[in-house]
């Protein structure tokens, strides 16, 4: 589904759209982001559990806009603990045994916004058109149902296998880890392959 | 475990982690304490045979025809169906495949005049299944809030 090349030049496309999600973050919490180098893996429906769990998390979830056909999205995931860590960062609190509130809410789409924002804008600005997320949808769930109910929708048609792109982020100063998954469905994941084969003659 | 449009059959514990708009069918064989689960993903094959547990249709007949071969008789056999939520309620493009899912899975249970013994379906959570064919059919359904039914 993926040659080597391919998944290399994906890989590096993801990785400029991650970090500039990371400065974002940075700048919000005005501290440092680490990041991991993005995998990239063609994986089987069968196997998708493998890669997301079913451990409840946040999910702030995009469909991807503008210059491309649609059909694929960006997915911020941050499991619970650290969504708590994250809005008492922002808000300056420091209570962590509570549930989540309005308040988390509030700060997942705003933390969503900007950094999937920020993922696309990089990503396209280098293919040289235009990437919008939609309005955000806020889960918090088991993530593979997530995933799933993504993966049977009728943007994927009926597929038999996925490319999930994922990247993670993480602030040692707080604690506070998440994930930056990308899912193209096959028309949007041609174009984009189209266009880094174009880059790269 | 039982991945997307995959099924198992036998006496041990079997389950599927984080149902969305997906369907986890177990038949269970009263007699024999037996069954099957799958884990639908969409509600009609289509004429599509590579992946039975997949699609609604094919899905239903799979698990009879397997469990018949293993000496189930067809009277014996009973349904369990759990999932097909409706997680996104503002995307556009069709993500209500969840209720076309539990339609479907009815649908031809009634056709193989299989029962339903019991279910758990629609609604907007995910689900995490597992099934006990030993322990007289019991089924385990876990959600995000950390609630654990059994049916």
């Amino acid at each position: 589904m993926l040659t080597t090349q391919q998944s290399d030049a994906l890989r590096e496309l993801g990785n400029i759209g991650a970090a500039h999600a990371a400065t974002t973050l940075s700048t919000m919490l005005s501290t440092n982001i680490g990041m991991e180098v993005p995998e990239i893996n063609v994986v089987d429906i069968a196997k998708v559990h493998e890669y997301v769990s079913d451990e409840p998390a946040a999910l702030v979830i995009f469909q991807i806009q503008g210059e491309v056909s649609g059909g694929g999205y960006v997915l911020l995931h941050i499991p619970k603990t650290s969504v708590v860590r994250l809005t008492n960062a922002m808000l300056g609190m420091t209570e962590l045994d509570r549930d989540l509130t309005e308040m988390d809410h509030s700060a997942l789409l705003e933390i969503g916004n900007i950094m999937v924002s920020a993922f696309l804008d990089a990503s396209a600005t280098l293919l040289s058109i235009i990437m919008l997320p939609s309005p955000p949808s806020l889960i918090i769930d088991m993530p593979h149902a997530a995933f799933q109910s993504i993966l049977a929708a009728q943007d994927f048609s009926d597929i038999n296998q996925v490319v999930i792109f994922r990247t993670e982020l993480h602030s040692d100063q707080y604690k506070i880890t998440s994930n930056l998954f990308l899912l193209p469905n096959q028309p949007m994941l041609n174009e984009i392959l189209a266009m880094l084969e174009n880059l790269m003659k | 475990m039982v991945g997307i449009g995959d099924y198992h059959i036998g006496r041990s514990p079997m389950s599927s982690i984080g149902l969305g708009s997906c369907i986890g069918l177990v038949v269970y064989d009263m007699e024999r304490d037996t069954g099957g689960l799958a884990h639908i993903m969409l509600p009609d094959s289509q004429g599509r045979t590579d992946r039975p547990a997949k699609y609604a249709d094919t899905a239903v007949e799979l698990l009879v025809r397997e469990l018949n071969k293993q000496g189930s008789k067809k009277e014996a056999l009973g349904a369990k169906i759990v999932g097909g939520s409706s997680m996104f309620q503002s995307f556009s493009g069709n993500l209500n495949i969840g209720d076309r899912n539990i339609e479907a899975v009815r649908f031809h249970l009634k056709k193989w005049n299989l029962r339903i013994l019991a279910e758990d379906v629609g609604g907007v959570q995910g689900r995490t299944i597992t099934f006990y064919p030993a322990e007289k059919g019991k089924v385990s359904v876990k959600t995000a809030d950390g609630t654990i039914r059994l049916i």
